[in-house]
């Protein structure tokens, strides 16, 4: 338990971007997102902002999809219940 | 060929609820993309201000449904209205849940810590929820659904009286971190006005989204009261 409380407050307390440093030799190769097409140099405009707003999105719509099939589900039911 | 049984159509879903999925897309589209002022020690977690704020604003809407659910129980006794009170509080509880978990994440990276005893908005709000917690133990602790409804009641009005004071009384007048506390005022030239434009959208979307979660929970728990209603009317 400590050993995991140790690590979640090392992750939150890290300003030191280990990331880049262990990944850069891959990352090398890969093409970056502005020399892409028009629509990954949008995504990659503004400090990435676009991809966490895709992210919220996704999750968004799809706890919004399971509302809806739940509310369906429920007049489904009231339904069956009033016939 | 594919036959369509007419009555076996899935039910349609109501014109609000639409309203509330467009409504809540556009204000986290218009909430990550919109310029934000530049305030030292905020950065971009300005924009939570679209996010946190209306959790809280929300949780407060839905106690003050339930307050006025348990008072109808009390003149009616219409256990629908008890169903209203118990479903409009939960979700109201979890909204504030959000508000809590919300603060305590943006205070980590700007006041520096999880959680302080120093903060009176964060202690008395947590206080508040506490309080509605309890609505939900003093429920389990009765059989008869009768007698739990009206004791619930009862209490319900009590926390209600306890909101006002605890979120928005106190916390103004002690020293705090917090905006909207004492000599710091919620919407001052610390926010630019441009905010208002996503934040007050935010708050009826939020409310929209909080009331569609409650009558989906009203209608599941008012369910099995109707079925029992009919079973007794078929034995009788």
């Amino acid at each position: 338990m400590t050993h995991i409380m140790t690590l979640i407050l090392l992750l939150f307390s890290a300003a030191a971007d280990t990331l880049s440093e262990a990944y850069s030799d891959l990352w090398q190769g890969v093409q970056a997102p502005e020399h892409g097409n028009v629509i990954m140099q949008a995504m990659a405009s503004q400090g990435l902002i676009l991809v966490v707003l895709g992210v919220s999105l996704i999750i968004w719509f799809v706890l919004i999809g399971y509302l809806v099939r739940l509310d369906k589900k429920i007049s489904d039911l009231e339904q069956k219940l009033s016939d | 060929m594919l036959r369509v049984n007419p009555e076996a159509v899935m039910p349609k879903l109501s014109v609000w609820k639409y309203v509330v999925i467009l409504w809540m897309t556009a204000v986290l589209v218009a909430g990550f993309l919109i310029r934000v002022p530049e305030i030292p020690i905020l950065y971009e977690t300005t924009r939570n201000l679209f996010f946190h704020v209306p959790m809280w604003f929300t949780m407060t809407v839905m106690f003050a449904a339930g307050l006025v659910f348990s008072i109808r129980y009390l003149m009616g006794s219409n256990m629908r209205h008890d169903a209203l009170a118990e479903s409009v509080t939960l979700v109201g509880i979890l909204f504030g849940l959000c508000g809590l978990l919300t603060g305590a994440l943006w205070a980590r990276f700007t006041w520096g810590t999880w959680w302080t005893f120093a903060e009176p908005k964060m202690n008395l709000s947590a206080m508040a929820l506490m309080i509605y917690v309890a609505y939900f133990i003093l429920r389990s602790a009765f059989d008869d659904p009768e007698k739990r409804a009206k004791i619930a009641a009862v209490y319900n009005i009590f926390a209600a009286t306890t909101v006002p004071f605890l979120l928005y009384v106190v916390p103004r007048q002690l020293p705090s971190l917090h905006p909207g506390a004492d000599g710091n005022p919620a919407f001052s030239d610390l926010t630019a006005p441009e905010l208002r434009l996503v934040f007050y959208p935010a708050v009826i979307g939020f409310i929209g989204l909080a009331a569609w979660i409650s009558q989906i929970r009203y209608r599941y728990v008012i369910l099995p009261i109707t079925i029992n209603r009919l079973n007794r009317n078929n034995n009788d």
